[in-house]
């Protein structure tokens, strides 16, 4: 089984999840712990960092909707950045730039998080 | 007592009982006294060797029960004395001894006096050398047997020696010192001999405290009333007098005993101080001898871990004991058995600073003084009433997976030895709960093998046992399970005679919920396609009915169409399912229809419906098209990389001319090449429609 790696780095406005390796339906609870603990710190601003991950399944995106309703409920949102085009293709296949917003680069989604940046441009807009 | 009745002794007594008889044809004068001495003595020497076997036969202690042995012998020698202060045997002995005459016969009250003891000493001394020889047996060593033989045949010997002086009637009380040589020296041997079968005691170390004590003060007693004894006979023996030889016999009989006893006596003083620690050693060996059953044989890990503290407070008397185990994941521990705790420490838990120092802790720690102690033990914080304590951490490499731990209300209430004991049984125990756990585990695992049996099961009976006939078209279709259940389906539905709804999808996640959903997937399907002849509507209402039933974190990918034979049009809406693949017999290029449109149970409304979009293209002669699930474009080979769609397009595009029977057979053979060795983890489904 190949492993998966998830790193939490906060900043005062935002909480950012890198993860990496394989997110499929063993690594997904891990995941799902480390995404629980923010939203139990009453985190919901959150970044996924997706620069490190090579695989990603339906369980792992499973994962994000789990929490979406929720963090969205408390004002907060789930942003995305950092994807490879073979992760992108997943994600897209399902929809899901209708439901996440999805950057190319790590500052454009932190910037939404921060309300002094100049607004950043959606890729799958 | 019952013994002596028994028949190996019936010969001795009547040949006994014939020496008396002959007694009193001395008395009346029949024959001469001369011969009448000897034939006499004959009788009587062997009356003694026939009954010398019961010193053998009879067992008088057993190693289970030295004690009775002892019993006996006590109340035996008790009994001997107060009957030797009660009768007048020493008058009539010293008279005997001082008149030098022959007082044997001098009257009958005398005789009959002499006569009893003799008998009654006899039977004394048989039972003596009968007691000591069972306690020497009892650790029966390579020379034991011998040694004693040897005593027994040097004794009898020496008894014999004493026939020479039988014509001096007068001097019988002489035996002892009759200055002949040879007597010395057997004497001699005789006595060393007994000194060295006294050595035989081995026995004693092996009761417990309780008996050795009770041995102690009996002997105080029994000891000094032997010798007493010991000396009395010897000063006055009736049986020298009435028979040298049975005189001899006697006095080596009582000898024997006084210096066994004493010997045993004094090495049980010497075993006293250290009997608890042996009673402790027992102990041990035998608590480890329990738990390596218990490993062997308790696989329940509630139960092993309750048997490890139980045994652990018998083998250190702790007053109070527990043991603690890693949380799974978590940093803390769990108390997973204690003695002796209250209800309230159970409850409170075990507070962080024990959890941390528990944690640091690598090697086992012994603590005298708890409250003095250099190493700051805070238990003070949890367990108030702990004075002295042993740590044992539960070590499997260098990862702790537990702690032992005992405790006492006293200081300095463990040896260095208790610590030991202790870290052997941490040893086990670590074995044991692993043990527990890989089966306890091994049993979770086996379950959940049977849990995705009946899954794929199940998932198997969902999908077509047959391709469904449509005039004009050549269908063929299907469903590659991996090892997991996956979530793979596909379905055909007769809406009429010339229309057919077709379905591939794949649901989220794995195992027997996705199994679960599929069914689901598919009893909605078939509910709406009877109602519905438009693939758009139909998927908004199944995405509403899913999305209420499954969980947030559960999806399900599909791509929906109808066929109209009539037409040859196949209209679809693709949700978050793969692209549908198509192929004209006129077209050089395969096309790739993806229609947007997510997957089902993502969003309840609006989003879902407006993404979705309705494709209709129409198939000619040998036109063909193909919907696949991502099992085909991310199976892996062993270096890791994917299949690809493109990889997929291309086989698509380079095989269209095969019937769809074919095709599939060659694309799942290409798959299958690609794969290699790498394990594939996901379902895969084709399912292939040509024009005819």
């Amino acid at each position: 089984m190949e492993n998966f790696q998830v790193t939490r780095s906060d900043s005062e406005l935002m909480s950012t999840l890198k993860i990496g390796g394989f997110l499929d339906a063993h690594t997904a609870p891990a995941l799902e712990e480390a995404i629980q603990r923010l939203v139990d710190e009453g985190r919901y601003n959150i970044v996924i960092d997706f620069r490190e991950l090579t695989y990603i399944s339906s369980a792992g995106l499973g994962v994000f909707m789990g929490f979406i309703e929720e963090i969205r409920s408390k004002k907060g949102d789930i942003k995305m950045c950092s994807m490879s085009p073979k992760i992108y293709r997943v994600f897209d296949l399902l929809g899901f730039p209708t439901i996440y917003q999805i950057f190319e680069k790590y500052d454009e989604a932190a910037a939404l998080f921060n309300p002094t940046a100049a607004p950043a441009t959606d890729k799958s807009s | 007592m019952k013994n002596w009745t028994s028949r190996s002794l019936l010969l001795p007594l009547g040949l006994f009982a014939a020496a008396v008889l002959l007694d009193v044809n001395t008395m009346t004068g029949i024959l001469s006294v001369e011969a009448m001495q000897y034939l006499r003595e004959a009788m009587i020497v062997l009356a003694l060797i026939l009954s010398l076997p019961i010193i053998y036969k009879q067992s008088w202690a057993t190693d289970r029960n030295v004690l009775r042995g002892l019993r006996s012998l006590f109340y035996l020698i008790l009994g001997t004395y107060l009957l030797l202060l009660l009768s007048s045997l020493e008058n009539f002995a010293v008279t005997t001894q001082k008149t030098g005459e022959n007082a044997l016969y001098g009257s009958v009250l005398g005789y009959t006096v002499i006569t009893a003891w003799t008998l009654f000493s006899c039977i004394f001394a048989l039972v003596a050398f009968g007691t000591v020889r069972s306690l020497i047996f009892i650790k029966q060593k390579k020379n034991t047997a011998s040694n004693f033989l040897l005593l027994m045949l040097c004794l009898v010997l020496y008894a014999l020696l004493s026939l020479g002086h039988l014509s001096d009637m007068a001097n019988r009380f002489s035996y002892r010192f009759d200055g002949e040589t040879l007597g010395y020296i057997i004497l001699f041997i005789v006595i060393n001999l007994m000194v060295i079968n006294s050595f035989r005691i081995s026995w004693l170390n092996y009761l417990n405290k309780k008996q050795k004590l009770l041995i102690f003060w009996g002997g105080l007693i029994l000891v000094p009333l032997q010798w007493l004894l010991n000396f009395k006979f010897h000063n006055a023996n009736p049986a020298a007098l009435f028979s040298p030889v049975l005189g001899r016999f006697v006095d080596m009989g009582f000898l024997f005993l006084s210096i066994y006893l004493s010997v045993g006596f004094v090495v049980l003083v010497f075993y006293l101080p250290t009997a608890q620690l042996f009673d402790r050693k027992m102990r041990q060996i035998s608590s480890m001898h329990d738990l390596s059953r218990a490993i062997s044989s308790e696989f329940d890990l509630k139960r092993l871990v309750d048997t490890i503290v139980q045994l652990a407070v018998q083998v250190t008397e702790a007053d109070a004991c527990w043991l603690l185990l890693a949380d799974s994941g978590a940093s803390g521990w769990t108390l997973a058995a204690a003695h002796n705790l209250s209800d309230e420490e159970k409850q409170t838990g075990i507070p962080d600073r024990i959890n941390r120092w528990i944690s640091d802790m690598k090697e086992p720690r012994l603590i005298n003084h708890v409250v003095k102690s250099e190493l700051n033990v805070p238990m003070a914080v949890w367990k108030r009433d702990v004075q002295s304590l042993i740590a044992i951490p539960l070590l499997t490499g260098d990862k702790t997976i537990g702690c032992l731990l005992a405790s006492k209300r006293i200081e300095y209430g463990f040896e260095q030895d208790d610590m030991d004991t202790l870290r052997a049984f941490g040893e086990q125990a670590v074995v044991a709960i692993e043990n527990a756990r890989l089966i306890e585990s091994s049993l979770v695992k086996e379950r959940l093998e049977q849990e995705l049996k009946i899954a794929h099961e199940a998932q198997m009976k969902l999908l077509p046992k047959v391709m469904p006939d449509l005039p004009g078209f050549k269908l063929e279709a299907i469903c590659l399970t991996a090892n997991e259940v996956g979530g793979d389906y596909y379905d055909f539905f007769h809406i009429d005679d010339h229309r057919l709804g077709m379905v591939v999808g794949d649901v989220s996640g794995k195992g027997a919920s996705a199994a679960f959903i599929m069914a689901e997937l598919k009893g909605i399907m078939e509910a709406l396609a009877r109602h519905h002849n438009n693939p758009k509507e139909l998927l908004i209402a199944a995405n509403e009915t899913l999305y209420d039933t499954v969980d947030r974190n559960t999806f399900v990918s599909v791509i929906f169409g109808i066929m109209d034979s009539r037409k040859k049009c196949f209209t679809f809406c693709r949700a978050g399912q793969c692209p549908l693949l198509f192929s004209s017999a006129r077209a050089e290029k395969v096309e790739v229809f993806e229609p947007p449109g997510m997957g089902l149970g993502l969003d309840r409304g609006a989003l879902f419906a407006n993404g979705l979009e309705e494709v209709k293209i129409t198939l000619k002669k040998d036109d063909m098209m193909m919907l696949f699930t991502d099992g085909a474009v991310e199976a892996r080979n062993p270096r890791g990389e994917e299949f690809t769609e493109i990889r997929l397009v291309a086989l698509f595009q380079q095989y269209r001319h095969l019937q769809p029977k074919q095709l599939m057979h060659r694309l799942i053979q290409e798959i299958t090449t690609f794969s290699g060795t790498a394990k594939s983890h996901d379902d895969l489904t084709f399912l292939i429609v040509k024009a005819l």
